[in-house]
């Protein structure tokens, strides 16, 4: 009985040092720095203006070749900056006419896509996308009638293997848009209807709608193909790179005067908490880029 | 049990608790375009990334083996850490008249200190793989609130493992901070409410408290009246800050970052909000 006390006693008092000792350690720790022998001292402002802009790499050759240029395009094309996309564009526009860089652009996309850097698929596909050729359309089409995937790993309910390949599809599908073909766009209203996702459902209808200018027309006509519960997609508020306030803004009061339904319900309280006894002061200005 | 024995056995626990914390680490294999492209253009600045640490109190311990010693190596989590930290520093335009919200905003949700935005936090990380990040509120009044993201957001396949997509999660962590700090509950789901429900398709959902551009001046995203009115859901400053990284970045963010923002702002736009989808953003032509 003694012995089996002084056991409790001395795993309580060990306790006691072990969750001593870790807070301690961990204070110690929080004192260390980072560190790599590689750090660079020269800020990104330097770093930014020694990479030369509007040089794309050419899009050109056959076979093997055609492979290693799609994929050092693809890759400038990802790193490139808004200002070269016109430069890029040129190039798209002159490499459209050879279909085996179509061909090597659709395989970056499908090795991305495989390999899992979503980042990279988005920048293929759109690339593809903006060639606007049929080879690269047909592609797209297929791409975007792939099946989901069922199994994986789920985040609040999401799979993500699902999802990513639905941001790629929505890519795809905003691709086929640009087409602006009576033929592709076949395809952008079915989809915009029948995709099992939502993700590819809400681009196709975004994506066929800004192709079409907004129209009226072009609104009633994608109406009779979305999914009733999903007719407020129509009218969803679109907010494009360089808009500013008096436009967005006017939109979105249309928006939510058409659809009172959207009003949020008031946020609930819950019981206050204690407040915090040491808060943490850092006002440290990050260095001049 | 004897000194002796209990010196070895807390020395067992010990190494078993650190080696615990080495062993185990997110896939570390590389590094996603554009995660690659947006470390281009610093290539590794040290002055940074010892200033970013304290920013978002970061402890050694959490991030040994991912790493800490190993800054520079972009195929692991902390450099990977602060590359998307980088960008909510640096990377925005901060137009009153096109952005939803400042960088003064971001910042100060996603960093540790103490604010109007938050009570004090720290930045950790997990190995779990079913969540992008959580956030674990103090027990203790002298304790510290945490913010740990996962390795959804690092291991290079997975879909969010962009700056973008890992900053994103910087804000949604944030504003659960924020909640706690203003008394407001968003639900039992993990700070969510259950799902589907609305227009919600995931189990995990919050309302849009839809507003315009230049409703709030920069540094004041933290304002609410308590009513739907002026009030902001994890989500949906997740959405907008990918927005703006998106469509309002400065001249030099790659685009596959903000094709990836905007990627992952529309996918969130349209599965998370039970009163509708919110805002669409991103160029609709292709590229």
């Amino acid at each position: 009985m003694q012995s089996s006390k002084w056991r409790v006693i001395t795993r309580a008092g060990a306790a006691v040092v072990v969750l001593g000792i870790a807070p301690v350690s961990v204070a110690l720790a929080a004192g260390e720095e980072p560190g790599s022998i590689e750090g660079s001292s020269i800020p990104p402002s330097k770093v930014i203006a020694e990479r030369p802009l509007y040089r794309p790499p050419p899009l050109t050759g056959q076979g093997d070749e055609a492979r290693k240029n799609a994929k050092a395009f693809v890759t400038w094309a990802g790193e490139s900056v808004s200002l070269e996309q016109e430069a890029g564009r040129k190039v798209l526009r002159e490499a459209a006419k050879n279909p085996e860089i179509v061909k090597a652009l659709t395989e970056e996309a499908l090795e991305a896509q495989r390999n899992g850097d979503t980042s990279r698929g988005l920048v293929a596909l759109g690339l593809l996308g903006e060639m606007r050729t049929y080879d690269g359309a047909k592609f797209l089409v297929e791409f975007v009638r792939m099946p989901l995937p069922r199994e994986g790993t789920y985040i609040e309910g999401e799979l993500q293997e699902e999802a990513l390949q639905a941001m790629l599809q929505a890519k795809a599908v905003a691709g086929l848009a640009y087409m602006r073909s009576a033929d592709f766009d076949r395809e952008v209203l079915y989809q915009a209807g029948k995709h099992p996702s939502v993700i590819v459902r809400a681009e196709a209808i975004s994506a066929y709608l800004w192709n079409q200018g907004d129209s009226l027309e072009a609104r009633k006509l994608l109406s009779s193909y979305v999914r009733p519960e999903e007719r407020l997609f129509l009218d969803r508020v679109r907010r494009v790179a360089g808009e500013g306030a008096e436009t967005f803004n006017k939109k979105l009061a249309l928006y939510l005067e058409a659809h009172p339904e959207l009003k949020a319900p008031k946020p609930e309280p819950k019981e206050p908490r204690p407040p915090e006894e040491k808060p943490y002061i850092f006002d440290e200005n990050p260095p001049e880029f | 049990m004897n000194l002796k024995q209990g010196i070895t056995l807390m020395s067992s626990l010990l190494v078993l608790g650190l080696g615990a914390e080495a062993g185990a680490v997110c896939v570390q294999t590389g590094a996603s375009q554009a995660d690659r492209d947006l470390w281009n253009t610093h290539g590794c600045w040290q002055d940074y990334f010892l200033w970013q640490y304290r920013a978002y109190g970061l402890r050694s311990g959490d991030w040994s083996g991912r790493g800490w010693n190993d800054a520079c190596n972009v195929s692991l989590e902390f450099p990977k850490h602060w590359n998307a930290s980088y960008l909510v520093n640096y990377g925005l335009e901060d137009d009153w008249w096109q952005s939803f919200h400042g960088t003064v905003d971001y910042r100060a949700t996603a960093e540790a200190a103490s604010s109007r935005y938050h009570d004090s936090l720290y930045h950790s990380i997990t190995d779990r793989t079913d969540v992008f990040g959580t956030f674990t509120p103090r027990f203790w009044p002298w304790d510290t609130d945490r913010v740990q993201t996962a390795c959804p957001l690092y291991n290079p396949a997975a879909t969010n493992s962009n700056p973008g997509s890992r900053a994103g999660d910087y804000m949604h962590e944030g504003w659960h901070a924020y909640f706690d700090k203003y008394n407001f509950n968003n639900g039992s789901v993990g700070g969510h409410r259950p799902g589907p429900q609305g227009a919600c398709t995931i189990n995990g959902c919050d309302y849009f408290y839809f507003h315009g551009i230049g409703e709030y001046a920069f540094g004041a995203m933290w304002e609410n009246d308590g009513t739907a009115n002026r009030f902001h859901s994890p989500n949906q400053v997740q959405v907008e800050f990918l927005c703006d990284v998106a469509d309002q970045p400065q001249w030099w963010i790659p685009n596959s970052v903000r094709q990836s923002a905007a990627a992952d702002a529309n996918r969130r736009a349209v599965s998370r909000f039970i009163n509708g989808p919110g805002y669409s953003c991103g160029s609709p032509r292709p590229w």
